[in-house]
């Protein structure tokens, strides 16, 4: 069987309207990967950076999968909260990105997006705050029921994912 | 010559803890530590150290410099629970107690050659205003009684934290017998794609790509 190692950290994230964030995160994959060892879901601190708009999470990924197969490889999935001096939280974006199949170290930039609710929610949203979220969270990594959606673009957040593979070119895999 | 079927694989690492970047701070000192899975073990170096103060260049753009050395071997038979290094800073506040400024930790390169590593540093937060004020007062600010729990990812959600600084660790990175117990950890050079007949077991595709 071959063998996936993914070691990195996700660094922290910017662009959104508030600087104080913290990011659920998971990693989905098919069938044929069995998870060996590592946490494949967690959370990250809240940080409040004191200068600038990027907050910094550094939160620790050390995953390793065996597979039989090359169908369904992992795709790591966020969805970035906003919590506010008062310790409530708002979802800020829901993004995913795919686990880099080539081995060796990846800078990987994951855009987020937050659905748009109507525009008496939307009203709502600016004085009450709160807003849609899904009901689903695996339409965040699935392309298949998408177009019921309208969403807005947020923040991006930042990876670095090292790769490592091991008895792929036995099977003939090219990466 | 080595034998021709090793059983683990060596990580050598030699680096600096190059300085750090606090606009807030000055007069820090940084304590490192690593960590790592079950089946790492350090054959050599030190696995802990703790720098000289330093305070901020008078000219070159306000820099911390701690040029402190970093040297240490680790063996393993698994990737899995890859070292980190773990970085806290210290220095006195405005009484002069010693207090933390910052915890990071990043993990150690795994592709051979030079790199640098700049890592943010955040420090926990008190949950509310009234502990935040008494611990101004006192001098005693949240820390975390063991570093290593920054490079957990257990536990995290917890924890309140404010990042407000940055440190800068180069890495000169040497690995022995990785590839020989078929570890790739850089990727292969383009018409270099050595494809042995595909043995059964490992199913690309529900279609088998075309030849």
């Amino acid at each position: 069987m071959a063998e996936l190692h993914v070691i990195g950290q996700i660094v922290g994230a910017s662009g959104f309207p508030q600087s104080s964030l913290f990011c659920k995160w998971g990693v989905h994959t098919g069938g044929a990967w069995r998870l060996l060892s590592g946490l494949k879901e967690g959370q990250t601190q809240v940080d409040l950076p004191q200068t600038g708009d990027m907050a910094y999470w550094s939160h620790p990924i050390d995953l390793h999968y065996s597979t039989k197969g090359l169908q369904g490889w992992p795709k790591l999935h966020l969805q970035v909260w906003h919590q506010d001096s008062f310790g409530r939280c708002q979802l800020y974006g829901y993004g995913y990105c795919h686990i880099p199949s080539s081995p060796g170290h990846h800078h990987v930039r994951c855009v987020t997006w937050r659905p748009l609710g109507s525009w008496q929610e939307q009203l709502a949203q600016i004085f009450v705050g709160g807003g849609p979220q899904l009901r689903t969270p695996d339409l965040i990594y699935s392309g298949a029921d998408r177009y019921r959606l309208h969403t807005e673009a947020m923040g991006t957040v930042e990876l670095e994912l090292g790769i490592i593979m091991r008895h792929f070119d036995k099977y003939g895999v090219e990466y | 010559m080595a034998t021709n079927s090793p059983s683990v694989f060596l990580l050598m690492v030699n680096g600096q803890i190059e300085g750090a970047h606090f606009p807030e701070y000055d007069d820090l000192y940084c304590k490192y530590c690593f960590v790592y899975g079950h089946d790492w073990a350090p054959t050599s170096g030190l696995e802990e150290g703790i720098s000289q103060i330093t305070s901020k260049g008078r000219q070159s753009s306000h820099k911390l410099i701690w040029n402190f050395p970093l040297e240490i071997t680790f063996k393993s038979t698994n990737p899995s629970g890859w070292p980190q290094i773990v970085v806290s800073v210290y220095g006195p506040d405005t009484f002069g107690n010693d207090v933390v400024r910052g915890y990071g930790a990043t993990h150690i390169p795994f592709t051979p050659g030079q790199h640098t590593r700049t890592i943010p540093m955040f420090v926990p937060e008190s949950t509310s205003r009234l502990q935040k004020f008494t611990s101004w007062l006192l001098g005693r600010r949240p820390e975390y009684t063991d570093p290593k729990v920054v490079a957990q990812g257990e536990g995290r959600d917890v924890t309140r934290v404010c990042s407000q600084g940055f440190v800068t660790l180069s890495f000169n990175i040497v690995t022995k017998d990785m590839r020989k117990l078929g570890y790739e950890t850089m990727p292969s050079e383009p018409g270099n794609t050595l494809s042995h007949s595909a043995s059964s077991g490992l199913t690309l595709d529900e279609q088998p790509f075309c030849t």
